[in-house]
């Protein structure tokens, strides 16, 4: 039988609308199912020089990773600047960093979802990947941590020869059973939300004769076809994950402040770290959405889908969570003062006044590395974000882009100011002990970023970067009767 | 798969294809349909469905959840170490790994469930293979398929054609 309605003409390019001027909202709502189509299969076309070209730098970043990585397993772990007394360094630091970019991700597509905040529909899916990007970069640094991360496998329960079992009472088993819940979750709810545009990528390689790709997405599709049931199952199943991953997201980044808060260590033993750390993972992670999703804007063309009402709403949660961090800052400085504990004194004046000095710029003129850390949180993350209480800074992409890029700075070094600074002055002198990177541990850090922008860079160019399915969902579908109802 | 004998139509607008599901249905024959996007205009002309998704849910969180508090007591009481004068099976530490664990035991069974009740849902209500392979229904185009007698093919063939489908296919087994 003929099947002529197949002989269609693809619209991409085509804008089918003008500017929404004084009224923003999500232009893909005025958008055709067609042209939705076109335009997010447009965007997995043969990229431009200049891509490879920045994936060649992500990769370079990668291979310095990769280069340090094997020098420090090779020789051991006395090759970094960890030692005692200060054991955690920049490797925990880092994979607290990563664990909170990933908490973007998971607030977006499950906590968004669930309040029902339209404009999360154009950037969840790079939120989602960059989640899974991030939690597979920071799941690499406990293991480095640990010295031999050949002996992983022993943070697992499993019967064994000595009929000895992990300690389930230890934050730090805590945290394996967590990170690892997070990033099996994050990837099955990354997976789920492809399922019908992986079907969109079939059916579009098959009507191109594209077979091998055909081969490639039609396993990741669970042979979708769209059915009234299979949205039945498939909307109830994304509606539990969003619900199950609400509570998990601000479980995790809680458990891992635990890893700091269960001990008795000035500077970590608070009860705020918890919440403290929620709200900094959120804030460091829509950052990072912004710094990585305002250039992709730029250069594939996606100012319909990610309008400047999207970037606004984003703005809106960084200025909450730049609240709740800046107090938290002061809140532990006010605590620290007011329990009369000199031990929790003296850390919180050696933060911001130094008198850890490790590492001398000139001669005698030594600086102190979680003295540089404090004040670069400080105006990293309470005094940038302030132009983002003005429209019209949050309405101008490229000064939004600049205030996240510093946030995320701001946010590695508050991570490194609690990780480092604390294990520095103990209670007692001769536990005392300054910490200095070494050139492996930098390697590595950078490795680390080459490592997520690389898996990004190729997410942005193999799998639809915007939910396909959702943005067909917002926009008006096609009607014979506009104005009929139903 | 089941042999097929039915009607398939094309849609190209959604209040056509949730008309025509309401007069399919008030002929006593609930249609399957197919759509780019879920919308609540075919939930309603469909009328209520049932889904074992929640339940799954459910029960592998109950699950999960009772292994995240049963194992770590387990193995605490199968090597006994007290620390502290902490108690041995120490309640509030395993309510972490309880919770981690009904999230990981729900989120893996829900997504198996899917998959599952997508295999079985194919036998359930088998479409026809030309209906499967049509790429615009995950493009633009709404479908509805109804299965039913031969002697109906020809009623259906024009209620899809009155409601205004672009395309009509009658197949038999």
């Amino acid at each position: 039988m003929a099947v002529t309605t197949l002989d269609y003409v693809p619209e991409a390019g085509k804008v089918l609308i003008d500017d929404h001027k004084g009224h923003p909202g999500i232009k893909a709502t005025t958008l055709s199912y067609g042209q939705i189509n076109d335009d997010m299969l447009g965007m997995l076309e043969k990229p431009h020089p200049s891509y490879f070209l920045l994936l060649l730098g992500f990769l370079l970043a990668l291979l310095l990773g990769a280069v340090s990585l094997s020098i420090q397993v090779d020789v051991g772990i006395g090759f970094s600047g960890i030692s005692h007394p200060i054991a955690w360094g920049f490797y925990i630091t880092n994979f607290v960093f990563w664990i909170g970019i990933g908490h973007a991700g998971t607030l977006i597509s499950a906590v968004f979802y669930l309040t029902r905040a339209p404009w999360r529909t154009a950037i969840y899916r790079s939120a989602e990947a960059m989640t899974v990007f991030a939690v597979m970069t920071a799941g690499l640094f406990p293991l480095l941590h640990t010295g031999r991360p050949w002996l992983a496998y022993w943070l697992i329960p499993y019967p064994n020869e000595r009929l000895l079992w992990v300690n389930f009472k230890s934050p730090l088993l805590w945290d394996v059973f967590a990170v690892t819940t997070y990033m099996s979750v994050s990837i099955m709810f990354f997976m789920l939300g492809l399922i019908p545009d992986m079907a969109i990528l079939r059916d579009e390689a098959i009507r191109k004769g594209q077979k091998l790709k055909a081969l490639i997405y039609a396993p990741m599709a669970l042979a979708w076809r769209g059915t009234n049931h299979q949205w039945l199952h498939y909307m109830r199943g994304y509606l539990i994950f969003a619900a199950i991953a609400t509570p998990l997201v601000f479980s995790v980044h809680s458990i891992v402040s635990w890893d700091f808060a269960m001990s008795s260590v000035p500077g970590w033993h608070t009860t705020i770290f918890a919440p403290y750390f929620v709200a900094g993972a959120i804030f460091s992670g829509l950052s990072m959405v912004m710094t990585v999703l305002i250039p992709i804007r730029t250069v594939f063309g996606l100012e319909d889908y990610i309008t400047k009402h999207v970037i606004q709403s984003v703005c809106r949660v960084i200025i909450f969570t730049s609240v709740i961090v800046g107090y938290a800052y002061a809140t532990e400085f006010f605590i620290a003062w007011y329990s009369g504990s000199p031990y929790e004194r003296a850390i919180f004046y050696f933060r911001p006044f130094g008198e850890m000095a490790s590492w001398s710029l000139i001669g005698d003129q030594r600086i102190s590395f979680p003295l540089i850390a404090f004040w670069l949180m400080v105006f990293c993350n309470v005094i940038s974000p302030i132009p983002l209480w003005r429209w019209k800074v949050r309405n101008n992409p490229l000064a939004v882009w600049i205030i996240c890029a510093l946030i995320n700075v701001g946010m590695w070094f508050e991570r490194f100011n609690i990780v480092g600074s604390s294990l520095q002055r103990e209670y007692n002198p001769y536990s005392w002990g300054e910490y200095w990177p070494t050139i492996v541990e930098a390697g590595i850090t950078v490795g680390s970023f080459g490592f997520f922008f690389t898996l990004f860079a190729i997410f942005v160019k193999t799998l639809p970067p915007m939910a396909i399915m959702e943005l067909k969902e917002a926009t008006t579908p096609p009607m014979k009767n506009p104005g009929g109802g139903h | 798969m089941a042999k097929f004998t039915g009607v398939w139509g094309v849609f190209e607008n959604l209040d056509e294809m949730t008309d025509t599901i309401e007069e399919v249905r008030s002929k006593g024959i609930r249609p399957t349909t197919l759509s780019p996007c879920p919308r609540h205009e075919i939930d309603h002309a469909l009328g209520p469905q049932f889904t074992l998704v929640p339940w799954i849910g459910l029960a592998f969180a109950i699950l999960g959840c009772t292994i995240g508090l049963g194992f770590p007591a387990w193995t605490a009481s199968d090597w006994v170490l007290p620390v502290g004068g902490k108690p041995v099976v120490a309640v509030t530490p395993f309510i972490v790994i309880g919770f981690e664990l009904t999230i990981l035991f729900t989120a893996i069974h829900v997504l198996a469930g899917l998959a599952i009740l997508g295999i079985i849902d194919s036998y359930r209500f088998p479409i026809p293979k030309a209906c499967k392979e049509y790429p615009r229904f995950q493009r633009d185009r709404f479908g509805v398929v109804v299965r039913c007698n031969e002697s109906q093919l020809s009623e259906f063939e024009t209620v899809m054609k009155n409601r205004g489908a672009e395309e009509v296919h009658v197949e038999k087994a």
